[in-house]
This record gives structure tokens, sequence and C-alpha cells, in this order.
């Protein structure tokens, strides 16, 4: 009951009503609103305005106007995926399936139960389009989000012998990045990171000299922060 | 064809169809010729019936004659016409706001049968909302015959409703203002031509047939400047009691709509109920002109208490004599409760000032069916003209306004639907013209929609569909399925502006990982109305439209106005 006594400013109106100032004073002027106060400080009774609102069949909102903010689920860093996922070495077989398999088993994220589907799943999209990207680095990943992760992770797998891949430039792929993540929208943001990070030629450079996992993520974590800005 | 035919063909052509004011003259005074002409039927017959009944009024099985005229009124509609019982003004005014005044052939003796079998049987109710049931009915179907369009039915069924109106009161004017104030609730040149003759040619019928005057004759009033302030009083009194039969029709209405009985057995019931009040308050039967002519004239025999007490028996015999499946209207009971007002008004004013120096009991009768009439329908115009007309009593016309005015203000703030648009309005069917409700209904969801997007696959890899992008200025594509064609999601440029920037991604993702699933949709059965509210909740501009899970096209703000701008144009503008 006092909510409905209080009163309000013209620019809260404005805001409530989604119209101009302008056009609230000419509403006044045209007496089409209930209005109190003097006409340098004009004041609406909230009571009022719902009567009115409900008269003219006017949507009043008196919580606010701003549009709905889709949730934005809390972002992960590349570096932090990237240590979710590990790092691996000498990751065996000649051609795409054998690779994916040998990487996959080397994840120590993800349940076992799940390991064929997702084999099957990678395998599945490097058929529709390769994931080939050029320069000897690939980035398979599965289309749909695996709802089983509670984090996203990405593995980085440096081949033992160089794979053909039917990659863009035709060139063996012997660096595989597996982007795996819970939600679409999280699958995106890594992606669009490392696509930004995977630019660089210097630092496609320095993944073929096959660095140590410690500074490698130092540069990952130096890469990502000029993305951001 | 020859060249007779040829120059009589143009000639029609530019006389009627070109300019259509002769054609809806013409016509409009046909229809209010047939309306008078079964106003005046109702009336003649409903006299001869209360003759002949009256010698068995004095029985005391007289409460049965109610009971029966309801049974019969209620059995002839539900079963032989199937129409809802009640005055059909609500009927008429839904008719005009919503279906362009399309009426059944059947309404325009429908009314006229079951009113004359509640009214004659002694049911208290009046025999004009009939009327002007069967008259509207009488222009619609007029319309019909002669392949008339929307805008000329309406004003033909505005010509019917005068007409009868004019000839059952014996009073053009009246029917005039009632046609244009409640019925069609819109003043324009090209409806009130037609009306107006209308309206004459309904009084001119009466008149020719029925050879008197003034419905209620009486010696002229002595009205002066003392009477302005009792009529103030008067007018809040009047507006008070207008809210409460306003109220009483609605509250039985609802409760015979709560109970069980069959349709018929609710009939009998209600017209026993009203019968048996009859043998205490006999005023309360019919339509009452009798008395109503007595009370002008001064000659009204009932004391204070009596009176007083006839107001709210009146009113309760009304309330169950059309809640509980009598048939009429009440535009007669409204005079009967209002004089009946004011003569207990003007009563105790003497009471209590005995020299005061007012008018006498008979001008206050009158002001006070004025107060009822105006609160009742919260129709001033029609309040003032109807009574001036008659009872011939334009002396009275000062106090006359006052009172009307005052109580239809009153009686629109104590209850701001009038009892005819009080339905009307909970089933959003009131629509007048010009407004923005009657707007957004005429506009379509199927008018509206833009068609012809690009649509994508949702398979489709995103270096694909950049190509496409390059060579479209489309915002939006909406996305489906592939074998099924079902729309899955939208792709909005704004928010993959970030990945087409980005050759690095082009073969990395699919349309379906970057689509908006969430997207509101609407369906093209959903009012404008529905559609607004959605866009304005939500803060929106645009939405798709999806029919059965397919893709019909965008909805946008921008196309909303526009068409709406047109459309206000097409229908506030003079013809």
């Amino acid at each position: 009951m006092k909510d409905l006594k209080m009163e309000l400013s013209i620019s809260d109106l404005s805001k409530y009503l989604g119209v101009t100032v302008d056009t609230i004073e000419r509403w006044v002027r045209q007496g089409k609103l209930p209005v109190s106060g003097k006409p340098s400080d004009y004041r609406f009774r909230k009571a009022d305005l719902e009567k009115w609102a409900a008269i003219h069949n006017i949507r009043l909102n008196f919580s606010g106007r701003e549009s709905i903010v889709k949730k934005n689920e809390a972002d992960v860093l590349l570096s932090q995926a990237v240590q979710n996922g590990g790092i691996h070495f000498d990751i065996t077989g000649n051609e795409v399936k054998s690779v994916l398999k040998s990487s996959i088993e080397r994840i120590f994220n993800i349940p076992d139960d799940f390991k064929t589907d997702l084999f099957e799943r990678l395998i599945e999209r490097e058929k529709a389009f390769s994931t080939g990207i050029g320069s000897g680095m690939a980035i398979p990943h599965p289309r749909e989000p695996l709802n089983y992760l509670n984090q996203p992770l990405v593995a980085i797998c440096f081949l033992s012998n160089p794979v053909e891949y039917h990659a863009i430039d035709h060139l063996p792929v012997s660096v595989l990045f597996l982007i795996l993540c819970p939600s679409l929208k999280l699958h995106l943001n890594l992606l669009s990171t490392l696509s930004f990070c995977l630019k660089n030629s210097q630092f496609v450079d320095f993944l073929n000299s096959r660095p140590e996992p410690g500074i490698l993520i130092e540069q990952i974590e130096k890469l990502q922060a000029t993305c951001l800005v | 064809m020859s060249p007779v035919i040829n120059c009589i063909k143009g000639f029609y052509y530019r006389l009627f169809q070109f300019d259509d004011r002769l054609l809806l003259i013409i016509s409009g005074s046909i229809a209010g010729i047939c309306s008078g002409l079964a106003a005046v039927a109702l009336r003649l017959s409903l006299e001869s019936v209360l003759e002949w009944l009256h010698p068995f009024r004095q029985y005391a099985w007289a409460f049965i004659f109610p009971a029966a005229g309801a049974l019969l009124s209620s059995l002839f509609l539900e079963k032989i016409i199937r129409e809802k019982a009640g005055h059909g003004v609500p009927e008429v005014i839904s008719s005009v706001s919503r279906y362009g005044g399309l009426l059944r052939l059947r309404s325009s003796y429908s009314r006229l049968i079951s009113s004359f079998l509640t009214i004659g049987s002694g049911g208290s109710a009046g025999p004009e909302a009939p009327v002007v049931m069967s008259g509207s009915a009488i222009g619609s179907n007029i319309a019909k015959f002669l392949q008339l369009n929307d805008r000329q039915r309406t004003t033909l069924v505005g010509c019917g409703t005068a007409g009868a109106i004019a000839a059952i009161f014996n009073a053009p004017i009246a029917g005039l203002v009632f046609a244009i104030e409640v019925i069609l609730g819109e003043w324009k040149f090209v409806n009130i031509i037609p009306i107006a003759i209308a309206a004459v040619a309904g009084a001119q019928v009466s008149q020719s047939i029925i050879p008197e005057n003034v419905l209620f004759t009486h010696h002229p009033f002595d009205v002066g400047f003392s009477d302005i302030l009792p009529s103030l009083c008067l007018a809040l009194i009047a507006a008070l009691v207008s809210v409460l039969f306003t109220k009483a029709l609605q509250q039985t209405g609802a409760l015979a709509k709560k109970n069980s009985f069959p349709f018929w057995i609710r009939a009998v019931i209600g017209g026993s109920v009203v019968g048996l009040i009859g043998m205490f308050f006999p005023v309360v039967l019919g339509e009452g002109y009798h008395y109503i002519q007595s009370m002008i004239s001064g000659g009204f025999s009932l004391g204070l208490f009596l009176s007083f007490a006839a107001v709210f028996a009146k009113i309760l015999a009304t309330a169950v004599t059309l809640g509980w499946g009598g048939s009429g209207g009440i535009f007669a009971p409204c005079l009967m409760i209002g004089s009946l007002t004011g003569i207990v008004f003007h009563k105790i004013l003497f009471m209590i000032l005995p020299d005061i120096g007012c008018a006498s009991e008979g001008a206050y009768a009158l002001l006070g069916m004025t107060g009822l009439v105006s609160g009742v329908m919260q129709a001033p115009l029609t309040g003032i003209f109807l009574i001036v007309e008659i009872t011939g009593g334009y002396e009275t016309i000062l106090p006359l306004i006052v009172v009307s005015s005052i109580s239809s203000t009153m009686s629109h703030y104590l209850e701001p639907a009038s009892f005819y648009f009080k339905e009307l309005i909970e089933r959003g069917q009131i629509l007048r013209p010009g407004t923005d409700e009657r707007i957004l209904s005429d506009l379509n969801i199927s008018e509206l929609i833009f068609k012809g997007y690009i649509k994508v696959s949702e398979n489709m890899i995103f270096r694909e569909f950049i190509e496409i992008l390059k060579s479209s200025d489309q915002n939006f594509f909406p996305v489906v399925d592939e074998k099924t064609g079902e729309y899955k999601g939208m792709i909005e440029i704004p928010a993959i502006r970030k990945y087409a920037l980005d050759p690095g991604m082009y073969d990395m993702i699919f349309l379906s990982q970057i689509m908006d699933t969430d997207m509101l949709t609407a369906s093209p059965d959903n009012d404008l109305q529905e559609v607004l509210d959605m866009m304005e909740i939500n803060n929106i501009d645009t939405l798709p439209i999806v029919d059965r899970k397919r893709f019909v096209g965008m909805i946008s703000k921008t196309r909303i106005l526009d068409l709406y701008r047109r459309e206000l144009i097409m229908q506030t503008s003079i013809r």
C-alpha cells in the first residue's frame, strides 16, 4: 500500500513508459496524464498512473525497460581449458582415426564409458568437413556439446608422426587441439580464441618446436590477453 | 448489349455505386419503415393482450401468467430459434463493432415474438430492446440483399435501430440519438443523414397507424429556478438507483447461470417470482406505460412508503424477468423505476420542506426517468431527447439536462462500463470505430508478415553462409532442418558479427552452433495485440512467425507502424 503512494518524477516516468521527457511534457500539456505539482516540477502518483494506464490499456513497466540480457555463463580462459585438458606428447598413429583414438585415451578428464561415443562424434565431424586449419594444425571437436563434462577442456596433442588430415593447405598435421565443452557458448568462445592464437605465425613456429608444457601455457596466457583487448 | 441498358447501367453506377449517399438514404428509409412497422405491431399486440388478460388479474392464481409467458418465450428462443435470451442490444453492438453489422434474418422477428410472450403475460420488461434488435436485423438484411459493404451495412443497422425507437416511442430525435450514441458510437456525417431519415420514416409509420402525438400526455409543468437544486439531488439519487439496477441485473443473470436447472424450469421459477411480486405491487407487471402516464399526469395513488418499496420491487422483478429466461428490454423498466424514484423524491422533499415552491410531482417523475435512462445506459443525450419527446415537456429542458449529465457522470464514476457494454467489454468485443483496439483487431498478422527470407540449413558450414551473406541484405536468416523443413532457430547478423570477421572460424562452425534457438516466436493465429505485447514486454523489434513448425516470415515494429498508419487514415477518413 505504501508503494502505491509513491510519487514519481518526470524522468522516472519517461523510463517506465519508454518515451522521452518531451513527450511526457506534451501529454501533460494536452491533459492526457494525471499530474500534480508545478510545471517546473511535475509529480506523478503511482496509484493514479496505474488507474490511468488500466483505462487506456497502456502497459506500465515499473521494473524498468532493459532488454533481457542473456545470462552470460562464466567464461573460461583458453589457458585454463588447456590445463583442464592437458598437453600430451608422442601421440602414436598414422592416420586420422588412430591418432584421434590414442589422443582420447590420453585425456584423463573423460569418463571411460564415454570415450567410444566421443570418438564416433569426432570422426563424424571430420567426415562432414576436415578440421585441419592449415600449417600442420587441426582442431577436432564434436558438433554437439558434451553434457557430461563439468568444465570445458582443450587437449593439445603433439603427434609423433605428421598425419595426412585433408587440411585446407593439404599439409600433414602434427598438432591436434581437441575442444570438448559442456556448452555451445563456451565452445564458440574457446574456438574463437584458439583461432586467434593460431593466426599468429610466431606462435605456430613456437608450437612446432614442441615446447615444455609450462612455457606453452605461459605463452597462451600472453596471447589470449591481447585477444581480449 | 443495347445502348439504353448501358446508359441505365452507367446512370445506376454514378448514382449508387460511386456515391452511395442516395442509396443509403433510400434503403435507410425502407429500413426505418420496416422496423417502424415491426415496432407498431409489437405495441398494438401488447396492448390488446394486456386488455384481454386484464379481467383475470384479480384471481389469486394470476401469478402463473408470467410463469407461462416466460416458459413459452424461453422454449421458443431455445428450441425454435436457438438464440440466447436477454434483451439483444449487446448483440447488436457487438455485431456492429466486430462483424460489420451482420445479423441473422430470424433475429428480425424472434425477439418480437419472445418479448410479446414475456411482456404480454406480465413479465417486467420493455418492448424497446426487442424492436431495436429486430429493426437492426431488418437493416442488416436489407444491406445483405443489396450486397452492400460493411460500412454501409453498419449504417443501415443504425437506420433500423433509429426507425424502431422512433416508432415505438414516437420520438424521432431519440431514435437518431440512440442509434448513434449507443449502437454505432460514431458521429459522422455519412451516418447521421440516413439515420435521421430512417427515424423520421419510423415515427411517421407509427403516427399514421396510432394517431397520438406524444406517448405520455400531461398538463404543462411550472418549472423554475427553484427546481435546479432539488434536481441536482435527484440526479445523485438516480445515479445510485441506476447502479443498483445494473448490479441487480448482472447478479441475477449470474445466479441463473450458476444453478443447474434446465432453462425452462428456470423460466417458470422466474416467471412465478415476478407474478408473486405482481400480486402485491401490480405496478411492476408488464411494461408499465399505463402507470407512468398516471404518475406524470399526477393521478398516481400510491403513498410514499409503497412507492419507495415499489422502486425495489420493480428492480427485482425486472432483474428476475430478464435474468431467468424472459426476453425484453430495460428501456421501459428504466422509465418506470425513474418515475417512481422521482415521485418518492418529490414526496420526501415536500415532507421536509412543505413550502419550497417546486414543480409538481409529474415533473419530478419526468426528471427521474431522465436520470435513470442516462445513468443505466450512460447515454446522456438519449436520456434528454427521449424524455422531452415522449412527454412533450420541453419546458423542463433545463433541469432535464442537469439531471441527465450528472446522473450519467456519477454512474460512470461508480460503474465505468454501462449495462449494455459490461458484458461486451469483458469479452473484449467492444471496438468503437477509430480506436486503437479497433485498428489492432482489424489488422491481421498475415497482412503484416514480411516474407521472402532466404532460409539456410542447420548443417551448412559457416564459410558457405558467409558467401550467402555477401550477396544479401537480410538481417535475419531463419535456420531450418534440411529434411523436414522445420524451423530450428534464427541467425541474427549482429550476434554473429564476431565470427564473421574471423576467417579462422569459417570452417570450424556449422550454423546449428551459432543460431539463436531461444528467440521468441509468434504464430499467424496470434492477435496483433498479443504480438505487440510480446514485443513490448521483451523489448524486441522483430519476431519470427512460425506456423506448425514452419517458418512463415518476420513481423517487425517498422512494418506494423507503417500499416497501422495507413489503416488509421483509412478508418478515420470521412467516407
